[in-house]
């Protein structure tokens, strides 16, 4: 273990952004992961960032590949890779865990090149969570430690006056090794001790007693359809593709979607096999609690809380998970 | 980027063969000569079409693997991409991604005598297997096949409909629900008309494809007829983008219809939650 101190963390930061695009918390708007040519643009002391970093990796909107027609024919362009590798600072705990769970889904049979190009060459800098949390956060419930970060290359705690820092990767290494002389690394394990807690095993094992629950009505009945928990879920993933352009040339995008929306599930035909909230709502928890679990064998939530801070109507999923576990039956 | 699962391949359209007022079959070509030959497929998959500028469609492969060379596809013109298909010409470039789904049950239907029931459009997948069903004749028993429509104008596949009735061990019924002047058939919806037939379900195995009220009460006709559950087979339309599992939203229970379907069997439609919804 290492320690660093909080001016040279900067240095650091700094010699890094020269070497690799970086991507830290910064405040556009709200704070989010974004391109930062220093460590002056990063924000801290903030709970965690309220768009998660999975843009990073599925963007919003992001282009697959380009098209014109020419002479009769049709040439199709190349997606645009990455220049550089990249550098993601201070992924939470949370977060980190949900890149595990995405790459369950795109890095799997049929490999998502796009999400795999961009997993591939970034390094992961993870940074272990404040103590208290944020009143949202449950990720304890999830089986998750806000002071461990699976799958980061380096995992930073704050100290107070510093970072103790632990190298679990070979890319991590040769991240540090770009300036050894900012770290001490005669650091002994003073590393605060984290909280497991039991994962929500009994919302899988109970869900499934509840498809033609009343409750997913009354839900649906507050619901207003903005999708803001699908947008700000490190675990949502679900997505369009639409042309840009005209049949002479344009591009193929990629663009988030939500199963919340009325027209997701809609077909041409005019049928729609989730024609009410009720479907889609259900549809959502099904999803995180049942269908991921099913498939990949995890939880399909990391207990981050931001649907329930942001959603506009108060709608909580902690209290989704509580009345799953009261009125479902194994 | 060697194997991107978006990339669609090119196709040429090579004929286009008008079925029904708002219905036709394209036939394309893979332009890349060595991947339309080594292109394979099973009865009941389906593809992405593009028109690069429109959009994307999931549409099901109408012709079968036993012929080769090109593709059939059957698309009725009600969503903007089906739409722009209608308006293309032979020698137009489309793209194509696929095949995609899992595919009728080939191997488990050998020996067995088979009835098709379908509605509308909905017999365009039924014909790959049909088709595929009579080049491989010996290995399958009797055939029979239940077809409706809303009305003479709106059948497909007219042409093969009476060949295909004109071959030793096939027998097609065809059905509609309002007739014309010409029409001497019987009218009336596909379920009370397979009633009325009242097939046998010995050593039978149903494959159903049609309007979503239609499997419906087709299968219920058909288990009240005691085929058993895992003999009903039945092929299921979502709306669908990405066709490989990942865009989230073609999904009955946890499998994907692009990717674990869109073939089920009733037996396995019925422990899905909202599989018979």
């Amino acid at each position: 273990m290492k320690r660093t101190k909080k001016p040279d963390l900067a240095k650091w930061l700094n010699r890094v952004a020269q070497m690799y695009d970086l991507f830290g918390p910064s405040l556009d708007g709200v704070v989010q992961f974004k391109r930062v040519k220093s460590s002056e643009q990063l924000v801290f002391g903030y709970a965690n960032s309220v768009v998660p970093p999975k843009n990073l990796f599925l963007p919003q909107t992001e282009c697959l590949f380009a098209f014109r027609r020419e002479r009769g024919s049709i040439i199709l362009g190349p997606a645009e890779g990455l220049e550089k590798e990249r550098v993601l600072f201070a992924i939470r705990p949370c977060d980190a865990h949900s890149l595990l769970l995405l790459d369950k889904v795109f890095n799997g049979d049929l490999e998502d090149t796009y999400y795999q190009e961009k997993r591939r060459r970034t390094i992961l800098v993870g940074l272990a969570c404040p103590s208290p949390p944020k009143r949202t956060c449950f990720c304890t419930s999830l089986g998750i430690d806000p002071l461990v970060a699976e799958g980061v290359d380096i995992l930073l705690t704050d100290l107070g006056d510093g970072y103790l820092v632990e190298v679990t990767t070979g890319k991590g290494e040769e991240l540090v090794g770009l300036s050894p002389e900012l770290f001490d690394p005669s650091a002994e394990g003073e590393k605060p001790k984290g909280e497991k807690g039991k994962s929500l095993e009994e919302v899988v094992e109970k869900i499934g007693s509840l498809w033609e629950d009343e409750y997913w009505r009354e839900l649906s009945r507050r619901c207003l359809g903005c999708g803001v928990c699908t947008y700000l879920c490190p675990t949502c993933r679900c997505f369009d593709l639409t042309d840009v352009g005209s049949t002479l040339g344009g591009k193929r995008f990629r663009c988030w979607d939500s199963c919340i929306f009325a027209d997701f599930t809609h077909m041409a035909s005019g049928v729609n096999p989730r024609p009410t909230g009720k479907e889609r709502v259900r549809q959502r928890y099904f999803d995180k609690f049942s269908y991921f679990p099913e498939e990949y064998g995890a939880l399909g939530c990391v207990g981050c809380g931001r649907c329930s801070q942001y959603c506009p109507v108060g709608i909580d999923i902690r209290t989704i998970i509580n009345e799953i576990i009261a009125r479902g039956t194994k | 980027m060697s194997s991107n699962i978006y990339l669609p391949h090119l196709a040429t359209i090579t004929e286009i063969e008008p079925q029904t007022p708002d219905t036709t079959m394209l036939r394309v070509v893979l332009e890349d000569s060595t991947l339309a030959q080594s292109f394979t497929y099973r009865p009941g998959q389906f593809a992405q079409l593009s028109i690069f500028g429109i959009g994307e469609c999931p549409i099901s492969i109408a012709s079968t693997p036993t012929r080769k060379g090109s593709l059939e596809f059957c698309v009725r013109a009600v969503g903007q991409v089906t739409n722009a298909l209608h308006e293309l010409d032979v020698g137009h470039k489309i793209g194509i991604r696929g095949p995609y789904g899992n595919s009728f049950p080939l191997a488990e239907i050998e020996g067995q005598n088979l009835l098709f029931i379908g509605g509308g459009i909905g017999l365009a997948p039924l014909r790959s297997l049909i088709n595929y069903v009579l080049d491989n004749r010996e290995h399958y028993g009797e055939v029979e096949l239940v077809y409706g429509a809303r009305s003479p104008r709106d059948l497909v596949f007219k042409g093969e409909l009476n060949s295909w009735g004109e071959q030793e061990g096939v027998t097609a019924y065809l059905t509609v629900d309002q007739g014309d002047e010409r029409w001497r058939g019987p009218v009336g919806f596909v379920p009370p008309f397979l009633r009325e037939i009242a097939p046998s379900p010995q050593e039978k195995v149903a494959f159903i494809c049609g309007p979503p009220i239609m499997i419906k009460l087709v299968m219920e006709a058909l288990e009240e007829m005691e085929f058993p559950p895992d003999r009903i087979v039945i092929t299921l339309e979502r709306k669908m983008k990405c066709g490989v599992g990942k865009c989230g939203r073609c999904n009955i229970g946890s499998k994907y219809i692009c990717r674990d379907g869109p073939v089920f069997t009733l037996e396995q439609l019925k422990v899905l939650p909202g599989g018979l919804e």
